[in-house]
């Protein structure tokens, strides 16, 4: 794929994203199609019901695509969907026999679907806020199992609510509204929100916060948000799409959104890949097609010659063993990790040439001083910053040594407020960052890289710095254009449409500092970022660094082991030992400190001896960490 | 006060059916990640156990031997068929193929046994009752509640005092490290599913001497309870998950004894509607699992 092209004409992004939208629509077009030309009207039945699946399939993917959290809630939603636009358009004489008991304020509207649909929408909106506090505060198999319990709820109301929904009986007499053209429309309606929240800021927050919480925040972003934002918009739209499915059913029970259809729709969305709206439509129609296949044989049918039996819930069955094969042969969904359709290196984009505006050159910084006082943090008794004090202002590499476990890294985490500390206080130019939460210390104009790697491992390695630039509070194509130039200052231009997950160990390295850098920092928090590097590599990644540090001015907080690296860049060395601070001042002289140097190597061998033996040599090089 | 003594009675033997179910779900999530939704249907096939077994004429002791061993072999089997091929996956996956799995076994009870409620008839002197400072106590709640304590103490004392239990424990922590270290990672698997599937067994003894019937759905809605209760207590740890068990089967009896009639039938929504509150206060559950994860 021609990536460095990307970097010379990011429009040809944009176009790749539109495009496999309407790869999206088209897949689904074709398949109405040849459902109802080939089969006419029993066709064109199951063309409908596969519309209406389509657009709850695609809303239930907004929440679990982006945030990778899978929901059985969305069932809850639907039936809310399915009752109120029910009640809200029924003829008011069926009414009056099938809900004598309904209470006044629902009763007697006789609303058009279209007048009723902004109504359900926004209850549906209200419901996603009330349950959506809980539910997105809780990550990964915990929120799936309360979004469970939501549905269980959600069951247990409409069954218990005789008056409303006649209990666990038969609601009917609702509209049945909805043809081919409705539910089609609605499916397109409902493809392109889904894949303009994918590709907005929001979703890639989301996105990105769903591959990687902590390093989220440590950009700005609010995972809990995300997780909420994402709850809402695919709550509303699949009460809309229950709405639907109601008028489509014209009778349902309270059995008719519970774990059999919820069931269907998580294995829809499984089949296809959760991660795209693609996976989520071709799942859908994968489904659909062999649920009606299957379903010819449930009564007992025979097969050359051979009667075989009845078998009751051989639909389900065929639903499990296409999971069950999908996960076991293609784990990721028939889709896969990316959407469907080109990417933005295929030759039909060639022709799209408009070069963007390059970014401004990175503006110097002005002078601001990260402080930390008296910083103390234990764990189970164990003092693992004790009483750090130590300045770094912007202008300078200050250098953070020590030997393993001296508590560099929970330093940089207090900073960061990662971990929340004991005692003591952050101060950024005497503004104290010691309550604010780690998204706010973000804000501040202070960002980090990790000692273990948090990519964003399911983004191309643009859009994890792009999400960087975005959560710094950079808009649209100026966003595009402030990633682009970290990535080419990091010389990973090449790799731009590359998922970061496939990228080399110390492109990795590189990408996670281009991030961080992409926020345009005040101070910069390099934790072992030379950590596993060759030294080539480790050179290259100095003067990079120098480079950085003499064009805009920022600070650096740089933690590594290997101390040439670290006296090349410091201009002042700040050295813990056991959370405690022993040395500090220009690299030359900490060098020469006896206490420094006992801190590395021990007792009983003497400064003098060390200088002697070793002459121009400095401190020995702890070995690289993995 | 005979009504309060019978109450917690009932509050403490159902709890401890949620507590065992949630402790056999709790080991297994621990050690391989696996959420596993087809639990209730391990139960449900140790009530199948059961009812075939009389059904053959054994004796009922015999029965409930054979039904605990079935839950056992059901939940080995599930583990070397469905689960060992996907160990490593995502928590996401592996519970997606669970789901699966338990809807294909629904299908396959209905299918081969029958979709309604099969009896179960055990010795009268079984359902009697006795009286304590003139509250009338069931035997069998009370036989319930002692076996779930022993059960939970043989497990504790399992886990804590025996090379087993221990590898157990150090594979909750990193299965990988443990294979490096030497340690068959398969049996240590095995051994958690067997443990889980032998709760899940004694479980199934309890609620069918309770209910009389199976029904291929019978394990479904305990085990459901049971999902909550792991992650109220604290999804991974295993304290938590019998303290989550106790906590919601306390409230359902709560909820049934001195709900208002016209609420009644809000009964499970109501105490679902608790727990959700409780994980607002505290995401992590009551009695967090520790991780270590450095950044």
């Amino acid at each position: 794929m021609g990536d460095a092209n990307l970097l010379t004409f990011p429009a040809r992004l944009r176009a790749a994203n539109l495009v496999r939208t309407l790869v999206c629509l088209v897949v689904l077009a074709v398949a109405v199609a040849v459902l109802t030309l080939v089969f006419g009207r029993s066709g064109e039945r199951i063309a409908v019901q596969m519309c209406v699946n389509v657009a709850a399939v695609v809303a239930l993917g907004v929440f679990c695509g982006n945030t990778g959290i899978v929901s059985f809630g969305h069932g809850a939603f639907m039936a809310i969907g399915a009752y109120l636009s029910g009640i809200l358009t029924m003829p008011a004489g069926i009414q009056r026999t099938s809900l004598p008991d309904l209470p006044a304020f629902l009763a007697g509207h006789e609303l058009s679907l279209w007048t009723a649909l902004p109504v359900v929408a926004l209850t549906g909106l209200v419901f996603a806020a009330i349950s959506g506090t809980a539910i997105a505060r809780l990550m990964g198999a915990s929120a799936a199992i309360a979004s469970l319990g939501l549905l269980i709820i959600t069951h247990g109301v409409a069954v218990g609510a005789r008056e409303i929904t006649r209990g666990s009986q038969t609601f009917f007499g609702v509209p049945r509204v909805v043809d081919l053209s409705l539910a089609f429309g609605a499916a397109v309606v409902f493809i392109l929100l889904a894949r303009a929240y994918r590709e907005s800021p929001a979703g890639l927050f989301a996105r990105a916060a769903r591959d990687d919480d902590a390093a989220a925040a440590a950009l700005g972003i609010n995972p809990r948000r995300t997780r909420f934002v994402s709850w809402c918009l695919s709550g509303a739209m699949c009460t809309v799409a229950g709405a639907l499915y109601g008028h489509m059913l014209g009778a349902f029970s309270p059995a008719s959104f519970y774990l059999s259809l919820v069931f269907a729709h998580v294995a829809m969305m499984i089949v296809g890949g959760m991660a795209s709206v693609g996976g989520a439509v071709t799942g859908v129609i994968g489904i659909t097609l062999l649920q009606d296949g299957v379903r010819q044989f449930e009564g007992g049918v025979e097969v050359f010659g051979v009667a075989l039996p009845e078998v009751f819930g051989l639909t389900t069955v065929s639903l499990g063993l296409a999971i069950l094969l999908v996960i076991w042969l293609r784990p990721t969904g028939l889709v896969g990790r990316f959407e469907l359709g080109p990417g933005a290196g295929a030759r039909i984009f060639e022709r799209i040439s408009r070069e963007t505006s390059p970014a401004r050159a990175p503006a110097r910084v002005s002078e601001e001083i990260l402080e930390a006082e008296q910083l103390s943090k234990s764990f189970a008794g164990v003092k693992a910053v004790d009483h750090m004090t130590f300045a770094a202002p912007t202008g300078r590499v200050t250098g953070l040594i020590g030997p393993n476990g001296a508590g560099k890294s929970t330093l940089v985490n207090l900073i960061t407020r990662q971990y929340h500390a004991d005692g003591g206080k952050t101060l950024l130019s005497g503004r104290d960052l010691s309550t604010v939460s780690a998204e706010n210390v973000a804000r501040a104009g202070i960002s980090r890289s990790f000692q273990n790697l948090r990519l964003f491992q399911g983004l191309t390695v643009y859009e994890n710095v792009l999400v960087s630039a975005l959560a710094a509070g950079h808009r649209g194509a100026q966003a595009a254009a402030v990633a682009l130039r970290e990535l080419r200052a990091f010389d990973l231009g090449d790799l731009a449409a590359t998922r970061a997950d496939a990228l080399s160990y110390g492109a990795r390295k590189r990408l996670e500092i281009a991030r961080a850098i992409a926020q345009e920092p005040v101070i910069l928090l390099l934790d072992e970022p030379a950590a596993g590097m060759n030294p080539a590599e480790t050179d290259d990644l100095a003067d990079r660094l120098m480079q950085i540090r003499d064009e805009r001015g920022i600070g650096i907080l740089l933690i590594d082991h290997d101390l040439h690296f670290v006296n090349r860049l410091s201009g002042w060395t700040v050295v813990m030992h056991r959370g405690t601070l022993i040395a500090e001042g220009a690299p030359d002289e900490v060098r020469a400190d006896p206490a420094v140097i006992e801190a590395y190597i021990g007792r009983g061998r003497t400064a003098a001896a060390i200088t002697r033996t070793t002459k121009e040599e400095t401190l020995p090089q702890q070995g690289v960490r993995p | 006060m005979d009504l309060i003594i019978q109450q917690s009675i009932n509050a403490i033997s159902l709890g401890g059916v949620y507590a065992m179910l949630a402790l056999g779900l709790a080991i297994v999530f621990s050690i391989v990640g696996l959420i596993n939704f087809a639990h209730g249907d391990i139960m449900t096939f140790g009530g199948y156990g059961i009812f075939l077994s009389l059904a053959f004429g054994m004796s009922p002791v015999a029965a409930l031997a054979i039904g605990i061993g079935a839950a056992v072999v059901m939940a080995l089997t599930l583990e070397r068929t469905a689960f060992r091929a996907m160990r490593g996956a995502d928590v996401v996956t592996l519970l997606i193929t669970s789901f699966a799995v338990s809807e294909i076994l629904k299908v396959l009870f209905q299918n081969t046994i029958s979709a309604r409620p099969v009896p179960i008839s055990f010795p009268a002197a079984w359902s009697g009752t006795y009286e304590i400072g003139g509250a009338t106590i069931g035997v069998v709640p009370t036989v319930s509640i002692i076996v779930a304590f022993v059960s939970l103490l043989g497990l504790t004392l399992i886990l804590r005092r025996t090379a087993t239990g221990m590898a157990m424990r150090a594979a909750a922590e990193d299965l990988e490290m443990l294979k490096l270290l030497g340690v068959r990672a398969n049996r240590v698997v095995a051994m958690a599913f067997a443990l889980s599937g032998l709760l899940a067994g004694i479980a199934a003894v309890i609620w069918t001497a309770q209910r009389g019937s199976v029904d291929p759905m019978m394990g479904f809605f305990p085990v459901l309870k049971a999902f909550i209760a792991t992650v109220l207590g604290g999804l991974g740890s295993l304290g938590g998950a019998v303290l989550g068990g106790f906590v919601i089967g306390v409230l359902e009896v709560l909820t049934q004894a001195f709900l208002p009639d016209g609420l009644s039938p809000y009964r499970d929504a109501i105490v679902l509607a608790l727990v959700i509150a409780a994980l607002l206060w505290r995401p992590d559950g009551l009695l967090p699992a520790q991780n270590a994860n450095r950044s």
